[in-house]
């Protein structure tokens, strides 16, 4: 019967959306419980300084590499295309501008929500599934001030320095590719990056390192907690948050760059 | 005192407990004997206030917790003790460490008393020589005990047990309950024991639930088991192994 069939579309779909709306409201929660917790730090700062080294110290290696290469292979593109229009001298401007504004933040931001994202989802889901955030509970520790607080004030501290290096590295490598691959002189590249540049480019570029701490440690913390179901209910929760993570990393990349520039 | 009134808990559309009412007094031992997957565990949880029940209240020393505040839940969880069914140690964490962890955690204890309290479970667990072990690299049996010991950090009255025996050998289960009866002459605890296994029962139970569907069959001192009529009852009672 296509009515019934109609009915039990409706029902699922209405299961789904409110299954949907219930998991926003506990993520709320969760993010607001998260930032409540911030004046435990001083509690947790053995496990805020563990954390700061797993998602800096231990970060530069990979975001170096994606700053570097990329900032290698816009150097090459854009040149190349600049020196169609006759405008090569503007290579250090338009690199900077996309590595310090876009592609070094958003790059980073990326790399960390791989990184950063499925150690937090893949340590606290077994830590879910092994009963230890029960057990937290169970002897009166608030488990998201003791696991999920530390992670979230060292990402949103270490993450401007990590945005910092990476729009440095990017830029060095592009102003060594202007030198050697289409013979740019440095100091026309340098000359065409530092006097340029203005504060707002830098807004946009160092508000996001934030902006993405909070999302990628959120999201990949919210759904290591939520993993049920064993091993295999780890790895569904690992790739989620880091999915999610991803894609809302992109999603406020474009947003941030949109809302600073149209108002600055 | 634990009491459970009229609990009923579902997830999503399964209904797990269906108006469940339970008592378990001061020094005794209640076990709550049922077969897999009948919610053993999630009885636990409910006790502790872990997971909130669709109806019905849970009263802790005739506190309703149902309705209360997690950091209020803090302080009453602290007069219970929970083992849990996977031991649920911190796995990065050395056994003292382990032990040590909540008392520094949650009490304003000066070091020398927390040392003092971490030896002193050491030594009841048997577990000397093992303090600077991690848990991966002990035996079921001795992993099981610092669990032990770690519900007992707070001096509680009350422990709950999520199947203590259950994948051990005959031996290190033999230990275990003989641990807990230990621990029940010495301090004048109570306990609630989750289990399947019938043996347990009769051997360190003063009464047992039994829990069947959803629902409690029998509750009544353990030695009344013998003459339950239920079917399921009978049928456990002759084959001493539960299976579903
Ligand atoms: N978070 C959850 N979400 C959905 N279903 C759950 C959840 N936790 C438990 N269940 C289901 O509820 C039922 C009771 O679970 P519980 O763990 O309490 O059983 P148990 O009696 O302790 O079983 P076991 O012998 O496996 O320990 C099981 O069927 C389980 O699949
Ligand atoms: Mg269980």
């Amino acid at each position: 019967m296509p009515v019934n069939a109609i009915r039990s579309l409706e029902k699922k779909v209405a299961l789904q959306l409110k299954d949907f709306f219930f998991t926003m409201q506990e993520f709320f929660l969760f993010s607001v419980r998260a930032f409540a917790s911030i004046p435990k730090l001083k509690r947790y700062w053995r496990d805020f300084l563990d954390q700061a080294t797993i998602c800096g110290t231990d970060s530069i290696p990979i975001v170096l590499v994606s700053s570097i290469s990329i900032g290698a292979l816009l150097a090459i593109e854009v040149g190349n295309l600049l020196e169609d229009f006759g405008a090569k001298t503007m290579l250090g401007r338009s690199t900077a501008l996309s590595i310090i504004r876009e592609l070094g933040p958003m790059l980073m931001g990326l790399m960390l929500s791989a990184r950063f994202g499925s150690r937090n989802g893949a340590e606290l889901g077994a830590m879910q599934i092994s009963e230890q955030i029960d057990a937290l509970r169970a002897f009166g520790t608030d488990p998201v001030a003791k696991l999920v607080m530390p992670r979230l004030v060292a990402a949103l501290i270490m993450f401007l320095p990590l945005t910092a290096l990476s729009d440095f590295a990017g830029l060095q490598s592009a102003a060594y590719m202007a030198e050697h691959y289409h013979r740019i002189d440095p100091g026309i590249f340098w000359n065409a990056v530092y006097p340029r540049l203005v504060a707002k480019d830098f807004v946009v570029g160092f508000l996001k390192a934030p902006v993405f701490a909070v999302i990628i440690t959120l999201v990949s913390s919210f759904n290591g907690f939520s993993a049920r179901g064993g091993t295999s209910g780890v790895g569904r929760s690992t790739i989620k948050g880091i999915v999610v993570s991803s894609g809302l990393v992109l999603i406020a990349n474009f947003y941030v760059s949109k809302i600073v520039l149209e108002n600055m | 005192m634990i009491e459970l009134d009229k609990v009923t808990l579902k997830y999503g559309e399964k209904e797990i407990l269906k108006q469940v009412s339970l008592t378990v007094r001061d020094n005794t031992i209640k076990a709550i004997l049922g077969p897999s997957g009948v919610g053993k565990s999630t009885i636990l949880k409910l006790m502790l206030g872990l997971i909130k029940p669709n109806s019905g209240r849970v009263l802790i020393d005739g506190a309703d917790i149902t309705r209360m505040k997690e950091s209020e839940l803090y302080t009453i969880r602290r007069k219970m003790g929970m083992v849990f069914q996977g031991n649920a140690l911190f796995d990065s964490m050395t056994i003292s460490q382990n032990l040590g962890f909540f008392l520094r955690e949650n009490l304003n204890l000066p070091e020398n008393e927390v040392i003092r309290r971490v030896t002193e479970q050491i030594q009841f667990a048997g577990l000397e020589g093992y303090e600077n072990q991690l848990p991966e690299s002990l035996s079921g049996g001795m992993r099981k005990r610092v669990a032990i010991g770690r519900a007992m950090i707070f001096k509680p009255h009350m422990i709950l047990f999520d199947e203590p025996t259950a994948g051990l050998d005959p031996v290190s289960s033999k230990k275990i309950l003989s641990l807990i009866s230990t621990l029940r002459h010495n301090n004048n605890l109570g306990a609630v024991i989750v289990t399947h296994i019938i043996e347990d029962v009769f051997n360190v139970a003063d009464c047992v639930a039994v829990l069947y569907q959803g629902e409690i069959i029998f509750d009544d001192v353990t030695e009344k088991l013998h003459n339950a009529e239920h079917p399921f009852i009978r049928s456990i009672l002759s084959d001493k192994i539960l299976e579903l």
